[in-house]
């Protein structure tokens, strides 16, 4: 599978690789964004199995990368990593059609209990 | 009244992100106590704008940053470059102040993270400081800040 990691910063790039690792999902084919423009971006080129974004990233937010998605047809499995949980945060990325939302700081246990139905 | 966070709060939301990320052995906790020297060289924040508006700041000595670029991003100290401290901290505030943005009333927004490297903390007139956190790491001084901005948008005292 492709997954796409999509977060402005280099170091959590970083952290969620090495933590898609240490729950197991490896071998995977992996491709990195910086901000929600590339996001939106290479999920078109790449035609990723999973994203994995962060919420607020320079030029478009992490929802409103999903949202233009899902405006254009695209289909994709689409997970929130994100340091805000709130309840009007989870409600809006559900209703933008994410999967999950998990919140930083995470574990390897909270990457498969989100992942496990898409990736196990 | 407005809830406000509290220091006992920013105990528990670093315990839980040292726990993950930087102390994931359990041999290197943050310690709760303010350390012998307190070095402020680098400087992380975030802001917070809506029903509350302030600041979430996390200051370190170099050698901390350091630490915590090596942490992070899973390479030795010596390796550590000045932009990984920049990224690593900034990261750090983002996570640490997403956690504080719980806290507090919805709805607020979280801007992205400004890094100051070079010994300042950067300037946030017209604030009164919410409660810090001053703790020490691997011997270096790491302190957690919450301001709360004194004016409303139009300049006003809130």
């Amino acid at each position: 599978m492709k997954i796409l990691i999509a977060d402005d910063s280099r170091v959590m790039r970083q952290i969620v690789t090495r933590t898609l690792r240490q729950a197991g999902y490896e071998g995977h084919d992996l491709v990195e964004a910086c901000d929600g423009q590339e996001a939106y971006d290479k999920t078109v080129s790449e035609k990723p199995d999973l994203v994995l974004s962060d919420w607020n990233m320079p030029h478009m937010s992490g929802v409103e990368v999903l949202r233009m998605l899902r405006s254009n047809g695209v289909q994709v499995p689409f997970g929130f990593v994100t340091s805000e949980g709130t309840p009007e945060m989870r409600q809006a990325a559900e209703d933008a059609g994410a999967l999950f939302l998990v919140t930083k700081p995470f574990t390897a246990d909270t990457f498969k209990d989100a992942l496990d139905p898409i990736l196990g | 009244m407005t809830t406000q966070p509290t220091v006992e709060d920013l105990k528990v939301i670093a315990e839980q992100v040292w726990s993950s990320y930087l102390d994931v052995d359990g041999t290197s906790p943050l310690l709760p106590v303010a350390a012998d020297k307190k070095v402020i060289d680098v400087t992380a924040s975030v802001s917070v704008t809506g029903a509350w508006r302030g600041h979430v700041l996390v200051s370190c000595s170099e050698a901390a940053g350091k630490y915590v670029g090596a942490a992070l991003l899973g390479i030795e100290f010596d390796d550590v470059a000045e932009e990984d401290v920049a990224d690593a901290l900034g990261e750090l505030a983002n996570i640490i102040g997403g956690n504080v943005k719980s806290l507090l009333p919805e709805p607020c927004a979280l801007s992205l993270p400004h890094v100051h490297i070079d010994g300042s903390s950067g300037r946030y007139p017209a604030v009164t400081e919410v409660c810090h956190l001053d703790g020490t790491w691997r011997d270096e001084s790491v302190t957690v800040t919450v301001l709360e901005s004194t004016t409303d948008l139009a300049g006003a005292k809130a």
